[in-house]
């Protein structure tokens, strides 16, 4: 798509602080529209079973409360901490809260216009996470610059850190649930690491391999 | 028919290259804002930069999220958690090894993240039945229980030490916070990550400067306003 300079010039705009809040708009627009789907057509919504029937059971009886009040509560807390840590989390601001919470208290309020189609909802999304963006930019900029440096390589060593707690786990879930796919788990990841490769591929594939042929 | 391909089409190449760029940019954080999830970053990490480790574990997502959405139209948070990061990754480590030209490069998982979105988006509202049942339970049934064990207790407790390695403050801040986030919000680490803020920042600027005052004032309403919402002051019988 992009040629040499316009593709540094693009690296460039995708680094800047800034440029957060048009990410951000995106990821709402497409969250909220795949809410929209959900109510039209009965699939696309961006979350878990059990969440996701909070919205159900507000549009079948018209009690939004459980689903609003849960999903705000994620929401504002979200958008608190991502600033602070420089790491928004989008489960729980953008697909519980935008892509549930506000849905519900729009249609609890009676407010359709959001749902009437398609491209409202793409728009409404967008604005939302306008919004957001405006105000996580908002509180890092009042943020001086005394919030620590230190304290995120830590929080960032000991993210990097869990990573290779997985494939063990991986190999632990897989040898609870059937003895099948447990052993396709210890082949998979001993192969893997064998061949240098990453044990959590292996013990995924392993465990699917034998599963799939033996269950 | 068409009108569902199309609009999960639009919604997949807009949400998926936003969130992959957002992904990407976790690695550059705290100097750009990024959005993800620490555990997206752990599980990226473990990956290492291996496109089939990549791959696979994008794979057994895509087979629970694939029975979800065929359950009850729900595609699960993994979409964007973890099948569009991880696909993308995978699909550009494929031509190039070095994650940092490319799965640390937002321009690069865009473009992947557009592409992997737009054609995992029309799939999955549209023709996730094709996948046989047996093999979404299996991903779900070794999937969920792993991720979720990594989520709690494996994470508290790996940012639980850190937070005591890295000092006395951001210990005391740590257990604390993390000890009334588990408490309120069923999960310590958003308090452990806060207290490792609150330490570092009270150690390096002292009590007295403005920035710790306000930082531990906002921490406080925003556990308060998360309690709040969450029903736990009911449990009190208030």
């Amino acid at each position: 798509m992009e040629k040499r300079t316009f593709g540094q010039k693009m690296d460039e705009f995708l680094m800047k602080d800034s440029t957060f809040i048009l990410l951000i708009m995106g990821a709402a627009a497409a969250i909220f529209a795949g809410t929209f789907m959900y109510i039209r057509f009965g699939t696309g919504a961006f979350n878990e079973i059990s969440i996701v029937a909070m919205l159900r059971d507000g549009m079948d009886g018209g009690d939004y409360a459980a689903a609003a009040g849960f999903a705000a509560g994620f929401l504002i807390a979200r958008v608190l901490e991502g600033p602070l840590v420089g790491l928004l989390d989008i489960g729980g601001s953008l697909q519980t809260g935008v892509g549930i919470g506000l849905p519900a208290l729009f249609l609890s309020m009676g407010w359709q216009l959001p749902f009437s189609n398609f491209f409202t909802a793409l728009i409404t999304g967008a604005v939302i996470g306008l919004i957001m963006g405006v105000v996580i930019m908002v509180i890092r900029k009042v943020m001086p610059e005394g919030v620590a440096v230190g304290g995120t390589s830590v929080m960032m060593g000991a993210g990097n850190a869990t990573g290779r707690y997985l494939a063990p786990l991986i190999i632990i879930a897989a040898a609870q649930y059937n003895v099948y796919t447990g052993i396709g788990a210890v082949l998979g990841a001993a192969l893997f690491y064998k061949w240098g490769k990453e044990m959590t591929g292996g013990a995924i594939l392993g465990a699917m391999v034998l599963g799939g042929i033996f269950l | 028919m068409l009108e569902i391909i199309i609009y999960s089409a639009i919604i997949g190449v807009i949400g998926g290259g936003c969130i992959a760029a957002g992904a990407a940019r976790m690695f550059h954080a705290p100097e750009v804002q990024a959005m993800g999830a620490f555990r997206t970053l752990g599980e990226l990490n473990a990956c290492n930069g291996d496109p089939i480790a990549h791959f696979s574990f994008g794979l057994g997502f895509f087979f629970s999220s694939a029975a979800s959405a065929v359950a009850a139209g729900a595609l699960t948070q993994d979409v964007m958690h973890r099948i569009i990061p991880n696909w993308g990754a995978a699909a550009l480590l494929v031509k190039n090894k070095k994650p940092e030209e490319t799965l640390h490069n937002p321009r690069k998982m865009m473009c992947a993240g557009a592409i992997v979105g737009g054609v995992l988006m029309i799939f999955l509202n549209t023709m996730a039945r094709i996948i046989p049942e047996k093999l979404s339970l299996i991903a779900s049934e070794v999937l969920t229980p792993a991720t979720g064990w990594l989520i709690n207790p494996v994470m508290p407790a790996i940012f639980w030490l850190a937070a005591l390695d890295a000092g006395v403050q951001t210990g005391m801040w740590g257990s604390i916070l993390g000890g009334v986030s588990a408490l309120v919000s069923g999960n310590a680490v958003p308090g452990v990550v806060l207290g490792i803020l609150i330490g570092k920042s009270a150690e390096e600027n002292g009590y007295k400067s403005r920035i710790v005052q306000i930082l531990i004032a906002i921490v406080i309403v925003m556990f308060l306003v998360i309690a709040y919402f969450r029903g736990f002051f009911s449990q009190f019988g208030l």
